[in-house]
């Protein structure tokens, strides 16, 4: 088979400078706040895949790449001297199009077949990947932490980068549920998600919805690339590792149901912060993998119920 | 006359709705059976629930003595039991003779050796289709395909035949042919039941009818005297029956 | 029920152009091209077990590739650890793709729908992770070597020539098992199952266990293909059955089209060759790949060999009442 190269290249893991390994309290809860910040990231993404889901049925894998793209635009922008703020937005914008293009070129094609959505994310996966490659090859890309300050407080070492990215994510979730909860757009859209058609009926555009659903997943997932490149290096192939993990996230909270993803996004960062502690680094993808399988078995609604998708003939 | 198919206290819940409420039912071999009601009456449920579509809530079905609650629809057609779809189905990528073939294929061969239409092929000239033999059964005419759909049913070798609807979307002389056909299978030891709320068919077909309402039986005998019953009237609002 | 002479007309094409394929080292071809050659072949051996999964079941699996790898590993421990040979390799990798199929295939159909595609595609993913965190006995990321020649009756017949003609053959084992399990009783099971689940399951068909049965004989062959692929490569690492191989396969069966005898032989050497006819470099053709992928989705769901049939029939204004020509890829998972 000539797929001679690896693909997936890990996500690429460093060592923290701030990280201290003396007083296991210490490092647990500086693990735990790493775990975090690294939930933020996936959260961000599992917000987008559950919101697109819960709307299309659609599953879609490259979101993933969508972050990766966040990335290296935030990368672009700051290697060319911008600062981070505005490389973020940049970041955010630039994939946000992103997402509107590819909803309106290619995903609304596939919304009667949901699986279709699903194979065409992956070969998006391939596309964006070696895009990305062509142009900025394979290699590792970092920027300089926006925030350097570590804050020490009882001896617990507090990287100021880590919390800016824990509360930006906040900040982000809490408005997104807002909008969904409160707004008449988002009694809309949870409308839709219910019953598509009946909400057609009821005169709601749900084919608008769809396409601003995709914009917004979108644009938190380019959030989430700007905020994991202030955090780690990244590869073109970070966004691989990262959708299973936001995809087991937004499964395990219960496809469609933003809360649970919310959740499970805690969970998830909490087992990876424990277990990366305790030295299991190189099986924390195998838990997204596995729980997603479980919670599929067992419980395919999810730990904090959501939809099954669109109802299909 | 023997009961083959018995239905004793017969519940199905869905969440807070009962869809059936204790329904008593009794098919006897060799008879065609009505089952009617208004929609939302817990025609369909009681046919999802016996043909292995649903779990019931409560109650048994027992088919020739053996209880046969609850189990997959795959066996349930395995032991003898035939039935079509509200929405006529058939194999829509397959030729009519491969759709036969098929469910020919999967019949309990063993159950019943003498069975009057051995091949696919005397099945489609049965029902009336030889002809569309080589089609894809996608293009079928609507017409066609529940003639199509009636032999499938028939090619699994059934000793009971469960038909939900089978002349819905049916013109008046598609539907006069169907029940020339119905008529046929008492006499070639099918017995039959039909769920549906188009009295006139039922007067044409069945015997004894049973009347649902609000998934309670209301009414149950010989198909003249159901039809006159003050109850079913008043269910039908004095309907022109 | 197996030949009837319509059935037979489907093979025959098949039979031609293995045969023509057979005859191209007389024309000295390079070794790149033989290479090339080889390579296809392995992949078409375990299209042929996808065109019976995806094409006549209608099920897609999009971690294929792991089942290769479950073949190829297989075949690497039994020559290192038992001193076992490619022949006895051959059954013993089939059997135990196919044991890995059964255990991936049993809870994944009981999950709803189109769940089913993510579930191949995770475990892919998680046999990718426990053959790199194997250690010592996988040989971990960087994988294993394949120390034995691959010897017929005693002497080494290893050499590219060779092993093209070998891969050939099993390629034309391949495309007959799959022809004859297509033209059997059985084959008609799994097409009912592709066309309506539901009146499968009232006409008395088991429709979970032939799902798990279909998977399981596409993991025969998927073993198979992976024993000539670690003769081959000579070395196997978890890489080469990771995701992207997955997408590879699922991209040839549907260039090719999966209902088709024809169509695993065409899409396994389009997709291989054409990157090298377009002079492409492995990233370009990579993009191509995906480009290919969700074009073929979005306008071709029935594959390019049966889009291009129905195209020229239309321009010959033969074509009847196409109802329908219902997407192979919809019922992936419906």
């Amino acid at each position: 088979m000539p797929g001679r190269q690896l693909l997936e290249g890990k996500s690429s893991r460093v060592t923290d400078g701030e990280q201290h390994r003396d007083g296991t309290v210490d490092i647990l809860l500086q693990q735990i706040l790493n775990g975090l910040s690294i939930a933020s990231v996936i959260t961000l993404i599992a917000v987008g895949v559950t919101l697109i889901f819960g709307l299309t049925g659609i599953i879609n894998f490259a979101h993933g790449e969508f972050l990766m793209v966040g990335s290296i635009v935030t990368w672009l922008a700051v290697s060319n001297g911008m600062s981070f703020p505005v490389a973020l937005v940049l970041g955010v914008l630039a994939v946000a199009i992103m997402g509107l293009v590819l909803e309106r070129a290619i995903f609304r094609f596939t919304l009667e077949r949901p699986t279709n959505g699903f194979i065409v994310s992956l070969g998006l996966i391939v596309v964006l990947q070696h895009v990305v490659i062509l142009f900025w090859n394979a290699n590792q890309k970092s920027i300089p932490r926006p925030l350097t300050t570590v804050w020490e407080i009882a001896g617990v070492r507090i990287a100021s980068v880590r919390v800016m990215v824990i509360l930006m994510t906040i900040a982000v979730v809490v408005m997104t549920y807002v909008m969904i909860t409160r707004s008449r757009y988002g009694r809309a859209l949870r409308a839709s998600v219910e019953d598509r058609d009946t909400a057609a009926l009821m005169g709601i555009p749900v084919r608008r919805y769809i396409t601003g659903v995709f914009v917004l997943g979108s644009a938190l997932a380019g959030l989430g690339g700007g905020l994991l490149i202030a955090l780690f290096p990244i590869t073109p192939f970070t966004g691989g590792t990262m959708v299973m993990k936001g995809f087991a996230v937004a499964l395990i909270g219960g496809l469609g149901n933003l809360t649970g993803a919310v959740a499970a996004g805690l969970i998830l960062g909490i087992v990876e912060g424990f277990s990366a502690g305790y030295g299991f680094s190189e099986w924390t993808d195998a838990y997204s993998f596995g729980l997603m399988i479980l919670v599929l078995l067992f419980r395919p609604h999810g730990l904090f119920g959501g939809t099954s998708g669109p109802k299909m003939a | 006359m023997n009961a083959i198919l018995e239905i004793k206290g017969l519940r199905k819940q869905f969440g807070g709705v009962t869809a059936l409420s204790g329904v008593d039912l009794t098919i006897h071999d060799g008879e065609i059976l009505g089952v009617v009601g208004p929609n939302g009456s817990g025609k369909t449920t009681l046919f999802n629930v016996v043909t292995g579509v649903h779990k019931p809530t409560a109650g048994t079905v027992r088919w020739k003595g053996q209880d046969i609650t609850g189990i997959p629809a795959n066996r349930i057609s395995r032991n003898g039991i035939g039935y079509t779809f509200q929405q006529a189905m058939a194999f829509p990528g397959l030729s009519v003779l491969e759709n036969v073939q098929i469910a020919t294929e999967h019949s309990s061969a063993s159950a019943r050796e003498d069975f009057a239409w051995p091949t696919p092929m005397s099945l489609l000239e049965f029902v009336g289709i030889p002809g569309l033999a080589g089609e894809k059964a996608g293009i079928l005419p609507f017409g066609s395909l529940r003639l199509l759909g009636l032999a499938l049913a028939l090619a699994t070798r059934p000793s009971l035949l469960l038909l939900d609807e089978p002349a819905a979307g049916l013109n008046d002389r598609e539907t006069a042919s169907l029940v020339g056909l119905v008529q046929q299978f008492p006499a070639h030891g099918i017995s039959v039941c039909v769920i549906d709320h188009d009295m006139k068919l039922m007067q044409m077909l069945c015997k004894r009818l049973i009347v649902l309402d609000f998934g309670s039986k209301i009414a149950d005998g010989p198909t003249a005297d159901v039809l006159h019953d003050p109850k079913v009237l008043e269910v039908y609002l004095g309907g022109e029956l | 029920m197996i030949t009837s002479f319509s059935s037979l007309r489907s093979l025959v094409p098949v039979l031609i152009v293995l045969a023509l394929l057979a005859l191209v080292p007389l024309m000295g071809p390079s070794n790149r091209f033989l290479s090339l050659a080889i390579s296809a072949g392995i992949n078409i051996i375990a299209l042929y077990g996808l065109s019976v999964l995806f094409g006549q079941t209608g099920i897609l699996s999009m971690g294929h590739a792991a089942l290769v790898g479950v073949g190829a590993y297989t075949a690497a421990l039994l020559a290192r650890d038992f001193d076992i040979g490619f022949w006895f390799s051959i059954p013993v990798a089939g059997i135990m793709a196919a044991v890995v199929a059964a255990v991936i295939g049993i809870p994944s159909l009981r999950v709803s729908g189109h769940h089913f595609v993510i579930m191949t595609f995770a475990f892919g993913q998680l046999l990718t992770i426990v053959l790199t965190n194997g250690g010592e006995y996988t040989g971990a990321a960087s994988g294993l070597d394949m120390s034995k020649p691959v010897t017929l009756l005693g002497s080494d017949i290893g050499d590219l020539q060779n092993f093209y003609l070998l891969v050939i053959a099993f390629v034309t084992i391949s495309a007959v098992a799959s022809w004859a399990i297509i033209n059997s009783s059985y084959g008609r099971t799994l097409r009912a199952i592709r066309e309506n689940e539901k009146l499968a399951a009232a006409i008395g068909i088991n429709v979970g266990r032939h799902k798990i049965g279909a998977f399981v004989v596409s993991g025969v062959f998927a073993g198979v293909s992976g024993v000539l692929l670690a003769y081959f490569l000579r070395h196997i690492s978890p890489g080469q059955f990771a995701s992207f191989p997955s997408i590879y396969l699922a991209l040839m069966v549907m260039i090719g089209g999966a209902r088709l005898l024809l169509g695993p032989l065409a899409g396994g050497i389009l997709v291989s060759f054409l990157p090298e006819v377009l002079n492409l470099d492995p990233v370009q053709s990579r993009i191509l790949y995906g480009v290919c992928l969700i074009a073929v989705i979005l306008f071709l769901p029935n594959g390019l060999i049966a889009g291009l049939a129905d195209g020229w029939s239309k321009l010959m204004g033969a074509s009847r009442r196409r109802a329908v020509t219902a997407s192979a890829v919809s019922e992936a998972g419906q």
